[in-house]
């Protein structure tokens, strides 16, 4: 945790500069098995030329219009939550700190589906990432006030829990007050996630939300690093611990709340890609940030990979999936909390 | 099909889906009467619907309550003024019925209490195609004591598809039926053999994959059907399952697939309506045969 020296420095750079080239690597490999990957044979060589000449066959359509975007945004949604996840447990200085467990992602599910069942979203279609951030936004608030920086990890998960269950429910009444007889049984698409059926003009709608989201979080880079010193020497240092805490919560609210509008709410991935590769980046929170993010990105693509080639019609909700990945992991760091206790 | 459109977690919906989920055909297990019941009250939407268009106003007790919605019921002309219930057995043993029409899989408990207390319950089936639906309409003819309008209806229903005028030569376009939440129509149902009647091979019918079959959008497209059915409302109030209804891709597949969007209480039960829905559909593919042939 201590400052390297320069010799240290070095080495560790360019570790750094292999571990994010080796992540990106993981990325767009997946990227390209998830375009490659459904319920249908696609002739892939024939509908990467046909959509690269502009061609309007049957094998192009379903590469532009169906796997694209569901690939697309595997890979956004994964790095937002990757990304927000590392910056909240750096901010917080708590190991449990993550979208999916504080209540973020719930609350952003909420602010989604109060933009989406109330046809507003239909008339304004910015409506729909908007509500997302406001429910992100509104909850990061509300956990900061309740839980607070350094806060001890039960008041923390206390207040993830009050969120959680309060946005959930507030979910499940807004659903059941939806006129449209399917609409109740949809809570479960908003509380877990799935990327079936996405279409472009929602990666278009939510990708700069979340573009401005991963600037603000990865620009918090050098103050998260100083703030591991303690609050007291990172003001020394010159950073402003306000506006620090303004842009991770905006922040995180863009990525967030832009993510879950689109994608519903998918649990775990902030908080399994920011612990299994803490040890790669000598534990400095700065230099997690991108390293989560791609993490997040690639471990979201493969779960959805997994949806689609596991045997199981209707395919599983991600958030399933990345559930029974994360959840294992949450028990092995509430044992570990418990032993440290 | 059925039980998807009338989903939904409140006791509206329970009652809703459960009346739906028994639609159009009737397997009568009671034995014949022997007199006329003259106190009749059906608590399921299907039977409502026969009952209403076959007895007497005067016979009917009272009907399920979603038979006066419009968008549910073909017949929310004829419920109008009908007395309705929920399904409640309390409510229908108020009503002192001679004959309570049920559906297979709805209100089994209620059902089950009217039976104890004595009350003749006839149960409906749901159909898998059409020569079942006749022998529903003339058993549940039979169990009201009108056999004779049963039999006209069964004629009248079998005029209406000789009178579609489809040639053995027409070409057979292939269908697709899109439900929300990407449900389609399985092997052996109604609503196929009304789709054959109309000229449209059902496509998911190659895909072996049980009843409940769900189809995704990237299946629809590499299948190149020729019609996709849409049956649900796309124009109702928001929800995730008839977003995919108007998913981009669709419209990206411009004149290749002709749209065809068919009311989805013309075919949930049995009736004049499964006329109505071939016309439909043999109406609305006439281009895309023309330019196949």
């Amino acid at each position: 945790m201590s400052a390297p020296g320069s010799q240290g420095a070095q080495r560790t750079d360019s570790h750094y500069a292999a571990l994010v080239g080796a992540l990106g690597f993981v990325v767009v490999a997946a990227f390209l098995v998830s375009l490659f990957v459904g319920y249908a044979g696609l002739d892939a060589p024939q509908a990467v030329s046909d959509a690269l000449h502009g061609a309007d066959t049957l094998p192009a359509i379903v590469l532009v219009e169906l796997r694209l975007p569901r690939a697309l945004l595997g890979c956004f949604v994964g790095f937002s939550l990757g990304l927000a996840g590392a910056a909240m447990q750096g901010f917080l200085r708590n190991p449990l700190a993550e979208p999916g467990i504080v209540g973020v992602s719930g609350a952003a599910a909420l602010g989604a589906v109060t933009a989406f069942y109330s046809g507003l979203s239909q008339i304004i279609p910015l409506a729909l990432p908007i509500g997302g951030m406001a429910g992100a936004a509104a909850s990061a608030l509300l956990l900061y006030a309740l839980a607070g920086r350094g806060a001890g990890t039960t008041t923390l998960v206390l207040a993830g829990v009050a969120i959680n269950s309060f946005a959930a429910a507030l979910t499940s009444l807004a659903l059941n007050l939806s006129p449209n007889g399917f609409a109740a049984l949809e809570v479960i698409y908003w509380l877990m996630g799935s990327l079936v059926d996405r279409s472009l003009p929602q990666v278009w709608l939510a990708l700069p939300f979340m573009a401005v989201g991963w600037l603000l979080l990865l620009a918090s880079a050098p103050a998260l690093d100083a703030l591991s010193l303690g609050e007291a020497t990172a003001q020394s240092l010159g950073f402003d611990m306000r506006r620090l805490r303004l842009q991770l919560v905006g922040g995180a609210a863009c990525a967030v709340g832009a993510a879950v509008a689109v994608s519903g709410a998918i649990g775990f991935v902030g908080l399994v890609a920011p612990h299994v590769l803490r040890p790669f980046v000598g534990h400095r929170p700065g230099r997690l940030l991108l390293a989560s993010g791609l993490g997040g990105a690639a471990l979201l693509l493969v779960a959805d990979i997994a949806a689609r080639l596991l045997p199981i019609r209707p395919e599983l909700k991600l958030g399933v999936i990345t559930a029974l990945i994360g959840a294992p992991f949450l028990f092995h760091l509430v044992y570990r909390l418990r032993r440290e206790g | 099909m059925r039980f998807i459109r009338g989903s939904r977690f409140d006791a509206r919906g329970a009652v809703r889906a459960a009346l739906a989920a028994a639609c159009a055909t009737f397997a009568v297990a009671a034995a014949a009467q022997p007199q006329r019941p003259q106190r009749i009250v059906s608590i399921n939407m299907c039977a409502d619907e026969l009952l209403l268009r076959l007895a007497d106003r005067d016979r009917i007790a009272s009907v399920a309550w979603l038979s006066r919605d419009e968008d549910n019921s073909n017949v929310a002309a004829l419920a109008k003024g009908v007395p309705v219930n929920h399904g409640l057995a309390e409510e229908i043993m108020a009503l002192r019925p001679d004959l309570v029409l049920a559906g297979a899989f709805s209100s089994q408990t209620s059902v089950q209490i009217l039976r104890r207390l004595g009350v003749n319950v006839v149960e409906v089936q749901v159909p898998r195609n059409m020569d079942e639906a006749r022998g529903e309409i003339r058993a549940l003819a039979a169990a009201i004591g009108e056999s004779e309008r049963g039999e006209k209806m069964v004629g009248e229903i079998d005029a209406g598809f000789r009178a579609l005028g489809l040639s053995a030569q027409s070409p057979r376009l292939r269908a697709v039926v899109m439900q929300p939440n990407g449900f389609t129509v399985e092997k052996g149902s109604l609503v196929e053999d009304i789709m054959n009647r109309a000229g449209l091979e059902n496509l998911a019918s190659r895909i072996d994959a049980g009843s409940y079959l769900s189809i995704p959008l990237e299946a629809v497209v590499l299948q190149q059907a020729d019609v996709m059915i849409l049956n649900g409302e796309v124009y109702g109030a928001p929800s995730l399952a008839t977003e995919a209804l108007s998913h981009p891709v669709l419209a990206a597949l411009g004149r290749r697939l002709k749209v065809v969007a068919v009311p989805p209480k013309l075919w949930t039960c049995v009736g004049p309506g499964l006329v109505e829905a071939a016309r439909l559909l043999v109406a609305q593919t006439r281009g895309a045969r023309a330019a196949r042939r």
